[in-house]
């Protein structure tokens, strides 16, 4: 029996369509993966069938869940099966749990306001919930005192407790590492096999495999492409899918390693740290030009504070950095993670790039020779920084390092934002500028996979820890290349 | 704990910064001291200079400043607030008489406040942009650009002398406060529920607040079981920093309702030169402010776990 059907559902803002016509149905058991980029409409799909979409978006078509008949134009009509037969999981787990309660009672309310046991059964209700997902012991904790693991795993317990069977997860491995993103795909099918449907709305390929079942991927309002998961991903049939699932860092190509140049800086046994707080300590390593060194760890371990001590931003506590004699100090450049927080916002590319190029003393030429080096359009050049895509600002700005003929590239997660399409553009441009240009460059990224196959050395940084001291991190070379 | 401690060293400093603020103010006003100290022991008709310089003998006014800044604050140190230079009685006698008086009808201000103004604005940031977000929006703007003598007379014109339906001044019944409560709470609630309006309208955008209601909890329950109480920890904050509004307030409205708290003795204590009195006066104010936040930081850090780390 179907447990979820939605017939030509749309979304429109004002007047304008931005999600075509979509049809979906989830069965018992079998988990529905929506897939797609930023602004595919994806999450605008499942706010539809939801009834909550913002209040300026309208949606068109039919839901029927269970014995239930719903008009998407009536989102009202949807607040009843909320918690009841829809659970939603939240996008952020921390940001959804009311900073300001206890765990236990943020999944015990449910259980007493919503399915209606009494006071003494909701909490005993509760504490079984949190026993089963592993987290007896956070009953009493306020969500600033969980791990971001945890809190997702209470916003499980309180979002089925209402008795929900069909469970929508909107991004729900965004910003987390790869460990994570499986433990929180092994936490959905085990909901999934406690019985009810799955939908999952993701941009992760990652997950959509984990997760397999059947797929749906979006382009820009309209479904490219269906089918089974595992059959899609192996064997795309349209040349979108190919592209997306060739852009998952896990696909790209191995890269032969390089001879490195002349060398360009030198660190040696440096240490820093921020707000009391020690980073990093006895960290060895040097650069050439042409080599790309890759930087990994969790969030907080120091990745941009190393960076500014090499750029010479920022004195190390202990060790030195020796820049090669004769360099510039502007040789030494930064390609910043936002790239719109990195451009004036009211004055044309062309003029900002124009000054740079003064500035330095480079022929205007120069940028009409590398407009077409990074793929750029020349008419992008009349715009101002919004008027063009993440992805096109983000090659603009590398544009405006190479004015200056850097011999060093910090480039701190220069993709974080953009999606994988265009994120593999990117990547791929600054390998080759370390090629053509004969730049070293360092490159930022939480994404091992990522760095493991652009980069020639990696340096894993460990998680900083208050007041412990740090050992030493190794520079190894990146895994399986040659 | 670390709280209290800094509060304390805040509330000594707080102290002589008051003590030697107004010692140095009350210095500096023109005219002669000893003609208005007289004028206040005697009343006006019966100053001379004869009286004057009697005055000064005693008091010792001719003599120098510090070694008499020095000594109020040794005295203070032994919890001695002196004696009133017009009435001779001690400073903290006649300050404990007021302060409940002031205490009362600050109290009553504050209470009838948090009834207009919260509601109103936590009405108004459900519906961010709505009639009554926007209606609110103008009157408490309104409400607060009137400065408080002005609402004072205005509620006296209307209410008094217009309709006669409550005392102009006075005190002693339930019915006096009604209009000096009435003035200060006005141009508290104002804010009040701009606070409220702000913190509400922040809350219900947070994923959150939409979570609660995605669980399955109607608008009412999300409001009862999650707005109110974040929205309660700004407004706290804030209630702390209204102090000195209220204070401002309680001057301006006991002088015209003839309220006999520590406003009105302020006002009378300045004009006599009664410098041990404004002293007093305003060390206890600005202790009041002290002891009024510390006791907000204590509460906010219960109802907020993550503030007390």
């Amino acid at each position: 029996m179907t447990l979820l059907k939605a017939d030509d559902i749309t979304v429109a803002q004002g007047g304008t369509p931005i999600l075509h016509p979509v049809s979906l149905h989830l069965e018992p058991g079998e988990p529905l993966v929506i897939l797609g980029e930023t602004g595919s409409g994806k999450s605008l799909l499942a706010q539809a069938i939801m009834g909550t979409l913002p209040r300026d978006l309208a949606a068109r078509g039919r839901v029927v869940l269970g014995d239930h008949l719903l008009d998407a134009a009536r989102p009202e009509g949807f607040r009843p099966l909320w918690g009841r037969q829809i659970a939603v999981l939240p996008q952020e787990p921390w940001l959804s749990l009311d900073p300001l309660m206890r765990a236990g009672r943020q999944v015990t309310e449910a259980h007493h306001l919503v399915r209606g046991l009494g006071t003494q059964d909701a909490r005993a209700q509760a504490a079984t919930d949190l026993d089963r997902l592993g987290l007896a012991h956070a009953d009493t904790r306020y969500p600033h005192e969980l791990s971001g693991g945890m809190a997702q795993r209470v916003a499980i317990a309180a979002a089925r407790a209402g008795g929900a069977g069909i469970v929508i997860a909107d991004e729900p491995t965004k910003g987390l590492d790869a460990a994570r993103r499986d433990e929180v795909a092994d936490l959905l099918l085990a909901e999934l096999a406690r019985g009810g449907g799955l939908l999952v709305i993701t941009h992760d390929l990652a997950l959509a495999r984990r997760i397999g079942g059947r797929m749906i991927v979006l382009r820009a309002g309209r479904v490219v492409e269906t089918g089974p998961t595992a059959a899609v991903m192996a064997v795309p049939t349209q040349a979108y899918t190919r592209d997306l699932i060739a852009a998952d860092p896990e696909n790209w190509p191995a890269r032969s390693r390089r001879p490195a140049g002349a060398p360009v800086l030198t660190a040696t046994r440096l240490a820093a740290g921020r707000g009391g707080v020690r980073l990093f300590s006895d960290l060895s390593f040097d650069l050439s030009a042409g080599r790309i060194l890759g930087v990994t760890g969790p969030s907080g371990c120091g990745k941009s504070t190393l960076g500014d001590v090499v750029l010479g931003l920022a004195p190390p506590a202990a060790g030195r950095v020796n820049r090669s004699a004769g360099l510039a100090p502007t040789a030494f450049q930064k390609l910043y993670q936002d790239p719109v927080a990195a451009f004036p916002r009211h004055r044309t590319l062309g003029r900002t790039l124009a000054d740079v190029a003064h500035r330095h003393g480079q022929p205007r030429d120069r940028i009409d020779t590398l407009l077409p080096r990074l793929g750029l359009n020349p008419v992008l050049l009349t715009r101002t920084p919004g008027g063009v895509s993440g992805g096109e600002l983000q090659r603009l700005a590398l544009l405006r390092l190479l004015l200056v003929r850097p011999r060093f590239i910090f480039a701190d997660e220069p993709t974080s934002r953009l999606d994988p399409i265009t994120q593999k553009q990117v990547i791929d441009l600054l390998r080759d500028t370390a090629a053509a240009e004969g730049c070293a460059i360092m490159l930022v990224s939480h994404d091992p996979e990522l760095v493991a196959r652009t980069a020639d050395h990696v340096l894993s940084l460990a998680p900083a820890k208050t007041g412990g001291d740090l050992s030493g991190q190794a520079v190894k070379r990146a895994g399986g290349l040659g | 704990m670390n709280t209290l401690v800094t509060r304390g060293i805040q509330a000594l400093m707080v102290a002589v910064l008051i003590g030697a603020a107004t010692f140095a103010m009350m210095r500096a006003l023109p005219g002669d001291a000893a003609y208005r100290i007289a004028a206040g022991r005697y009343g006006y008709d019966n100053v001379d200079t004869a009286a004057a310089d009697a005055v000064r003998d005693e008091l010792g006014l001719d003599g120098p400043a510090l070694p008499a800044l020095l000594h109020w604050l040794g005295d203070l140190l032994r919890l001695d607030f002196g004696n009133s230079l017009v009435s001779g009685q001690p400073v903290i006698a006649e300050i404990g008489h007021q302060l409940g008086a002031s205490l009362s009808l600050a109290a009553v201000a504050v209470v009838l406040s948090l009834i207009m103004g919260p509601p109103l604005g936590i009405l108004a940031g459900l519906r961010p942009g709505g009639l009554l977000d926007r209606g609110l929006l103008v009157v408490s703007t309104g409400l607060k650009a009137v400065p408080q003598f002005l609402m004072a007379l205005i509620l006296i014109l209307i209410l008094s002398v217009q309709f006669r339906l409550l005392p102009a001044a006075g005190y002693g019944a339930a019915r006096h406060f009604i209009l000096p409560a009435l003035a200060l709470a006005l141009g508290l609630a104002a804010v009040n529920a701009r606070i409220a309006r702000d913190a509400m309208a922040r809350i219900g955008a947070m994923p959150f607040y939409s979570f609660a209601q995605w669980k399955g909890l109607s608008r009412r329950q999300a409001l009862l079981h999650h707005g109110l109480r974040n929205v309660s920890v700004p407004l706290l904050t804030y209630l702390g920093l209204q102090f000195v509004t209220l204070v401002e307030g309680v001057v301006v409205v006991e002088a015209i309702f003839g309220w006999p708290g520590i406003g009105h003795a302020l006002v009378h204590a300045i004009f006599s030169r009664d410098v041990p009195m404004v002293q007093g006066t305003a060390l206890c104010l600005g202790l009041g402010f002290v002891l009024i936040n510390t006791a907000i930081d204590l509460l906010t850090a219960r109802i907020d776990p993550r503030r007390a780390a």
